[in-house]
């Protein structure tokens, strides 16, 4: 390597798109315009399940600058693509009379403006052959699907384990639906140009949009193009292309202009997946001192009638804790409802707050410290696996915390505490979450001024990318931050792996790296000489730039002889329960944090902090809640579904441990979902340890904590 | 959005003149309800809007022993008044706990009084069964997610929540409403202003159409009066009330001369608890006394599944309203 003066990464640098973001000047999907631009609204389903009868669009025509209504009577027969990582892409729109969803969409209107469409959507009239419709996960009508993604783990003999314990702690926890609701309204604009199509979306995943279009439309990848340079957030919205994305194309090849649709914030509860509600069922067996005997951890999650979601519940039991026997099992039920998807840990964050709050229960049946429980039983190794870890620090995370936090401080008694009218309780959890490890391709180029460009499909959702591989490739290349541009969003650019999964970082960071190390072997080859600028060698060799593409592809755990162990963290949390109104208030949060090798600790911090509020929704706000009877989102709006407000977030204070990870040269593991794993069970035994009420529901509430 | 027309009003006698003659005509105050319903919810649909922020409604006077509230006050102006910091708290409490500062700022004190229900069975088109909305249709909420629902002045008709926190410390104040019509003007109780919705929920109020809120009056509290607003609710800012109370005392000699006790979050109009008040007068200050008084406040409650527990968060929240204004 060349590095002379190239910033260390690690640095706390400001993000650097943060200036256009903060002027306004960050051009988000919902900025773009073209010249003749149309606008498309959708007419949504109101019943759950049966048939279209009729569709009469008399009264919407008549509305002024109406230009196309569109319905399964006349829309083409679209196509869809093969399965990617996260399974096959929603079916595809408007394809027959079939109602699965309230909410599912049954007419586009585009119209010359947002208003005419919209209006012009309201004045269709559906009338429905309403069928009884599956709503329920307890409803056995929905089909159940056992072991769905092939991720069941067993060792060992959980019902010998169970016998041999000294003590059986069993419970049902159950997790509300929660919907993703990034600020940003999801944007799609759709330009066809001859035979090509482009798309300014907010999504994730470029190439991922790109395939599923290209599918719909019969079209060659190359000749559609996706570009995503800024996303108003996304949470694991934005992975997958779901339908408003094809009939945005849809609308557009049908009226001949470009079309623009904004979903509306209700729209954003039916149609960009959501965390789906759970129901879990938990034995943990364990001996007199602690130690983890059997584990039998049985999931049941909701899932679309014909869409499919990958949502891993179960898998925190299986590498959690050293336990001899194990069996970790999912199921999904086939419900009438919007297909889930993945929303911030997905998976994790509902599997977590059954394991560790089983735990905790646990802990105070054998009356030891939650935290010394934990540590009792902590996983040398991979408990699954039985490869070493490529790198883990949760014991650290764990004593580190307890010291920042002053764990020990803490009466075990419950009820113990108070402040005046305020009961008083600590609660904990540790957790993980993966890292996806997919391949990634990134180009790197040094102009003829020496200056160099990175550039790769790959999305920053807000979370920091541009930043930290402009930092990492600085570094890599010795040029100043200043002398490094990073491309992203654009999915003619090296095909990348989903900004989601905690994966991003990692695999297109490997491909950075593998690049950078590329171009300056390559510059090596063309003679540079030592302090010899790119610019002089480029110029001297008669080059306008030198490029190079690389791809980062994930290795094998066998063939490292180690298991990939993703991020690691201890959480701690005090809350605060009115002992007679049931009023909680989070009243600090300390989270300590093993992500591996930290490229920007600004950044990372900001991710953790985002995580925690997230799972401060996930603990006492956040409830998505259907109609029994109509399958219709009742609290589809910002002022009825709640998310937590500045008033709710307390001092979060956020510490990283550990080191770089073995499993790939930049050593980084994924950050973006660990800050949110572990907030809700942490604070339901902080809340026990508070009150004596075990809430074993989520969102936990006022009218939970009242009833008797 | 239907099409509509917009009219800016600089007179107040033609604003009502227009409003009147019109059926299909509203009034356009801080419009952070009138657009909600109108561009997101499309549940009212005026064909014409009437723009009264600049009528001279604006501005606090102090009149005797009342403030006289100028209608195009907003939220934020009546907070800041040094007059109800110091003699009326619990208004000011019960404002500064409502809505966002981004939304007190814009929303007036006249459009507070006549805010319609958040109910989302109410506001959304697609839900069929909506008594208030289309009367005689039935009320879907009362099998729905009812948690932000009424328990008080409630029935299978309606269980639409007024979610005014405001209006629970103005009726507790026995505030006047001053009111201009074509015909002149006239003042309404604010207890008498609302209707309790029995069988006809789509009647809300005494209004006939065109008659416009001009001012509120709010008699002072007696200088040695204590008041305050208890507000209950999941997050600790921008969320309507669980339950809320608004409570004032006069204590002489270590008896309650005065009482006065509002509560929100509970009914279908901003809620007088004249049965609890009464326990409270001639009393003397003390956990007993509160309990007792909360435990005559809630009458012959009609609650769902998702509201059963307002009947004892509504006790506790009284109780604990009287007591922080003892303690």
């Amino acid at each position: 390597m060349t590095a002379t003066s190239g910033p260390a990464t690690g640095a706390p640098v400001d993000r650097v798109d943060g200036r256009l973001k903060v002027a306004g000047a960050a051009p988000y999907p919902s900025d773009v315009r073209y010249p003749d631009m149309a606008h498309a609204a959708f007419v949504r389903s109101t019943i759950a399940a049966g048939r279209i009868l009729a569709i009469e669009v008399t009264a919407a025509e008549a509305v002024g600058g109406v230009q196309a209504i569109i319905t399964h009577d006349n829309a083409p027969r679209l196509g869809r693509a093969a399965a990617s990582v996260l399974g096959p892409p929603p079916p595809a729109p408007l394809q027959d009379d079939r109602i699965l969803h309230n909410g599912q969409y049954v007419a586009v209107v585009v119209a010359d403006t947002p208003q005419q469409a919209a209006e012009a959507a309201r004045r269709v009239v559906v009338t429905y052959d309403r069928a009884e419709a599956a709503l329920d996960l307890d409803d056995p009508r929905g089909e159940s699907v056992a072991n769905p993604f092939g991720w069941d783990a067993a060792r060992g003999d959980v019902e010998a384990g169970l016998a041999d314990a000294d003590v059986v702690h069993e419970a049902v926890y159950t997790t509300a639906d929660n919907t993703n609701n990034p600020l940003g309204l999801f944007t799609t604009v759709a330009a066809w140009q001859g035979d090509g199509l482009v798309l300014h979306d907010a999504s994730q995943w470029t190439s991922n949009v790109r395939t599923t279009v290209a599918a719909a439309f019969g079209l060659p990848e190359p000749s559609v193009r996706v570009h995503a340079p800024y996303v108003g957030g996304g949470f694991g919205a934005g992975l997958r292309a779901w339908p408003h994305v094809v009939l945005a194309a849809l609308a557009a090849r049908v009226v001949r202009r470009p079309v623009k649709v904004t979903l509306t914030r209700p729209e954003m509860f039916t149609g960009v997946g959501h965390r789906p509600s759970t129901v879990q069922r938990l034995r943990v067996g364990a001996k007199r001192d602690g130690e983890l005997v059997a584990i039998e951890h049985e999931a049941l999650q909701s899932v679309a009638m014909e869409d499919d979601n990958l949502e891993p519940v179960s898998g925190v039991a299986a590498d959690g804790y050293a336990c001899a026997n194990l069996s970790a099992r999912d199921i999904q039920r086939r419900l009438n409802i919007p297909c889930p998807g993945s929303m911030r840990a997905p998976g994790h964050a509902q599997g977590s707050f059954a394991l560790e709050s089983a735990l905790d229960e646990l802990a105070y049946e054998l009356r030891i410290d939650p935290l010394e429980l934990r540590l009792r039983n902590y996983a040398e190794t991979h408990p699954q696996l039985g490869l070493p870890w490529s790198s883990k620090a949760l014991r650290e995370c764990c004593a580190v915390g307890a010291e920042r936090f002053g764990w020990t401080a803490r009466d075990p008694r419950v009820a113990s505490m108070t402040d005046g009218r305020w009961q008083v309780g600590y609660g904990l959890a540790g957790v993980s979450y993966p890292w996806w490890q997919v391949r990634c391709r990134v180009r790197v180029t040094i102009g003829a001024d020496g200056t160099a460009d990175v550039r790769s499909a790959a999305t920053d959702i807000g979370t920091g990318t541009y930043t930290v591989m402009q930092q990492l490739a600085a570094e890599l290349l010795g040029l100043e931050l200043s002398q490094v541009r990073v491309g992203l969003g654009d999915s003619d650019m090296p095909w990348s792996p989903a900004a989601g999964g905690s994966g991003l970082t990692g695999a297109l960071g490997n491909a950075v790296h593998l690049a950078c190390k590329a171009v300056v072997e390559r510059l090596g080859e063309l003679g540079r000489r030592t302090g010899e600028s790119y610019a002089d060698v480029l110029a001297r060799r008669g080059l306008t730039e030198l490029s190079t593409d690389a791809e980062s592809t994930p290795p094998d755990p066998q063939v490292l002889g180690m298991a990939p162990s993703g991020a690691f963290a201890a959480k701690f949390v005090e809350v605060h329960v009115d002992r007679d109104l049931g009023v909680i208030r989070i009243a600090r949060i300390v989270s300590v944090v093993d992500g591996g090798r930290i490229l920007n600790e600004k950044l990372a911090r900001s991710q953790i902090v985002g995580g925690t509020i997230g799972g401060i929704g996930q603990a006492i706000f956040e409830e998505t809640i259907t109609d029994a009877e109509t399958g219709r989102i009742a609290n589809a709006t910002f002022g009825d579904y709640l998310i937590p407000v500045n008033a709710d977030v307390p001092d979060i204070e956020v510490t990283f441990v550990g080191g770089p990870d073995r499993m790939t040269p930049t050593g980084t593991k994924g950050i973006g979902e660990i800050g949110l794993a572990g907030i809700a069970p942490a604070v339901a035994n902080a809340v026990f340890h508070a009150t004596g009420r075990r809430i074993r529901s989520l969102p936990i509430t006022i009218d939970r904590l009242l009833q008797p | 959005m239907r099409p509509f027309e917009y009219t800016s009003a600089s007179d107040t006698a033609a604003a009502v003149e227009i409003v009147t003659g019109d059926p299909d005509a509203a009034y356009l105050a801080g419009g952070t309800t009138q657009v909600d319903l109108m561009l997101k919810d499309g549940v009212v649909e005026p064909r014409r809007l009437v723009d009264i922020t600049r009528l001279p409604l604006r501005g606090i006077a102090r009149i005797g022993d009342a403030l006289h509230v100028g209608a195009l006050t907003t939220m934020e102006e009546l907070a800041a008044d040094a007059t109800v910091a110091e003699r009326l708290p619990c208004v000011r409490e019960a404002l500064l706990h409502g809505a966002s500062v981004q939304l007190r700022n814009m929303a007036t004190i006249g459009g507070n009084v006549l805010q319609r229900t958040r109910c989302r069975y109410f506001r959304d088109p697609a839900v069929a069964a909506c008594n208030k909305r289309a009367p005689g249709s039935g009320c879907a909420a009362i099998h729905g997610a009812a948690r932000m629902h009424a328990i008080l002045g409630a029935s299978e008709h309606c269980i639409a929540l007024h979610a005014s926190d405001l209006c629970v410390a103005l009726v507790a104040l026995d505030a006047i409403v001053h009111v201009q019509g074509r015909d002149g003007e006239r003042t309404v109780p604010l207890t008498e202003l609302y209707v309790l919705p029995g069988d006809r929920p789509d009647v809300e109020n005494v209004l006939v159409h065109g008659e416009l809120i001009t001012a509120i009056e709010v008699p002072l509290l007696p200088a040695g009066a204590r008041s305050g607003y208890v507000k209950i609710r999941d997050r600790a800012s921008y969320e309507f009330a669980l339950v809320s109370v608004a409570a004032a005392l006069v204590v002489e000699d270590g008896v309650i001369v005065q009482a006065r006790v509002g509560l929100g979050g509970v009914g279908t109009i901003p809620w007088r608890a004249r049965a609890a008040e009464q326990v409270l007068i001639g009393g003397r200050p003390g956990r007993a006394l509160f309990a007792a008084a909360a435990n005559a406040a809630i009458i012959d409650p009609y609650t769902v599944e998702g509201t059963r527990f307002k009947v004892t968060l509504a006790e506790r929240a009284i109780v604990r309203a009287l007591e922080d204004l003892v303690a």
